[in-house]
């Protein structure tokens, strides 16, 4: 195809814009509210994820060690848990550190009392974190099989919740994007289609002068992506107002979240660039393909 | 050229025979009147020459394309040899005179510059210049037609199949559209002409193809009466 067809294909698709303004004004009405549904059915998705995450990394695994440990033994053990590639990072809480943070926490009185203890009877000990949540009690069981361990504390009743939570949410969130892409397409195919079969003579014409279904589909496919295209940019901007209400929210109270062990919500910013590229992308493929199927019928003469 | 040999259509649908062993030849240049009484396959025959319709059984060749043979794809290809012209001209109401006999030379992919010098010209050989932009609503049915006309003229089609052309318009103005019909064959196309109306056939002769009950039962050369008074 010569580049003045192309040219003038993509003319024709920017004229039917306005010769079928209602029906594209309903198909961007349309494609603008799923967009959004889709869009801040997402950005939930992402931001629970993240909430989810947060809670995860705060999750610790505590090793105590044996009290009669040497110095040496304890190294090989700091070895053997570095060694576990579920274990992101360990931090040694030495007894006597254990000691005086108890002491700080007692009244005076109490601090006279254990002052003069012969011995410090706590114990050495690691706290981990792991890298994925849904082994923690695997690695756990692990680490109780090495020399010099006295027990280990982990909260895997509390991390089968969340694997649990978050599991159930992956689903509910795919299944509810996944239908919401459907409807969308199956909405825009259908408003599509009331403005095709206005055109269907016009269609037909052009079948019967040679026209190729590629001549034919082109302007309204050229159509349909300049809606989806708008639509997506409004709904990026109705989004970035809603988000960053329900962030600044967020953010304000981040004290009681944060106590939770939760992570603050991601900046609009930082999604920015990914969010407007996928709503420019599915708004303009949703109404390119949306148009197409509808046209794809009456191209059959 | 066209070419039907042993050639029938039973639509499925309704089991009914619209074709029964038609064999027929149109050689290049020709101008043919096809009549017969609704219902007798004059539609079926110009759906086959169009490959809208696939034949039951027997083979068409159209231009040089053997319709039983042609491949989706290339129907486009065979429809760029054909230009045609309905009874309800199928105009698109959308666009001007100009824009719509433009229009196919733009589906053919036609150089712009080529569009811009032609398409005055064929405007002008059916006498509508003054007219060229205006849209099909603001014109008169024979008006209309003659746009009609010059849209399937414009990339110079091998074959004109005219559809009942005279059915909407003015019986007077019908001699003028078989006229200009007739002024296009005279420079080689191949014309096909529908119709009902045995007075516009007697008036200009030439071949007669009768179908009666999806047969030809008549396929002759007669004198036309505008031969006898000149």
């Amino acid at each position: 195809m010569k580049a003045s067809s192309f040219r003038y294909l993509v003319d024709q698709g920017f004229k039917g814009i306005w010769k079928n303004r209602m029906m594209t004004f309903a198909s961007f009405c349309i494609l603008l509210v799923s967009l959004l549904m889709v869009g801040i059915s997402v950005l939930t998705a992402i931001n629970l994820n993240r909430i989810i995450g947060g809670i995860e990394d705060k999750s610790e695994v505590v090793v105590i060690v044996k009290d009669e440990a040497t110095a040496e033994q304890k190294t090989e053990l700091e070895k053997q848990l570095k060694s576990i590639p579920n274990v992101n990072t360990i931090e040694l809480y030495t007894k006597e550190e254990a000691w005086e943070n108890m002491l700080e926490s007692m009244t005076d009185e109490e601090k006279d009392f254990f002052r003069y203890a012969d011995d410090n009877p706590l114990p050495d000990t690691y706290k981990l974190t792991v890298n994925d949540i849904e082994i923690m009690s695997d690695t756990t069981t692990q680490i109780e099989t090495f020399e010099n361990v006295e027990s280990t504390q982990s909260p895997t009743a509390f991390a089968d919740i969340l694997i649990n939570i978050r599991r159930i949410f992956t689903v509910v969130a795919f299944a509810i994007i996944l239908a919401l892409v459907v409807v969308s397409l199956i909405i825009i195919s259908n408003t599509t289609r009331a403005s095709v079969f206005a055109r269907r003579k016009e269609i037909n014409i052009m079948k019967y002068v040679g026209a190729t279904n590629a001549f034919i589909r082109i302007p309204f496919f050229v159509e349909g992506m300049i809606v989806g295209v708008a639509a997506a940019l409004c709904a990026l901007l109705l989004t970035r107002f809603a988000y960053e209400g329900i962030y600044n929210i967020f953010s304000d109270n981040f004290n009681i979240w944060s106590i939770l062990g939760m992570q603050k919500l991601y900046s609009f910013n930082d999604l920015l660039l990914p969010v407007t590229l996928s709503y420019l992308v599915a708004g303009a493929l949703i109404g390119a393909i949306g148009t197409s199927i509808s046209t794809g019928k009456h191209l059959k003469v | 050229m066209v070419e039907f040999k042993d050639v029938s259509v039973t639509y499925n649908s309704s089991g009914v025979d619209a074709l029964n062993k038609v064999n027929l030849k149109i050689n290049d240049g020709d101008f043919a009147f096809v009549v017969g009484p609704s219902g007798a396959g004059k539609s079926t025959l110009i759906k086959l020459v169009l490959k809208e319709i696939d034949a039951t059984s027997g083979t068409v060749i159209v231009n040089g394309f053997n319709l039983k043979k042609l491949r989706r794809g290339k129907i486009p290809a065979l429809r760029r040899t054909i230009g045609v012209v309905f009874q309800d001209f199928r105009l698109i109401p959308t666009m001007t005179v100009y824009e719509n006999v433009a229009f196919v030379l733009r589906v053919i992919d036609a150089p712009a510059k080529y569009i811009r010098s032609r398409v005055p010209y064929v405007i002008s050989l059916v006498g509508l210049s003054e007219k060229a932009k205006c849209y099909p609503t603001e014109l008169s049915g024979g008006e209309q037609q003659r746009v009609a006309l010059a849209r399937a003229l414009v990339n110079d089609p091998q074959l004109i199949i005219a559809d009942e052309p005279t059915g909407n318009i003015d019986p007077a103005l019908s001699y003028e559209i078989v006229e200009l019909l007739k002024g296009i064959n005279e420079c080689g196309t191949t014309i096909l002409m529908v119709t009902h109306e045995h007075d516009l056939v007697r008036y200009f002769g030439g071949r007669i193809i009768n179908i009666n009950k999806g047969s030809i039962d008549f396929d002759e050369v007669i004198g036309g009466s505008s031969n006898e008074s000149k």
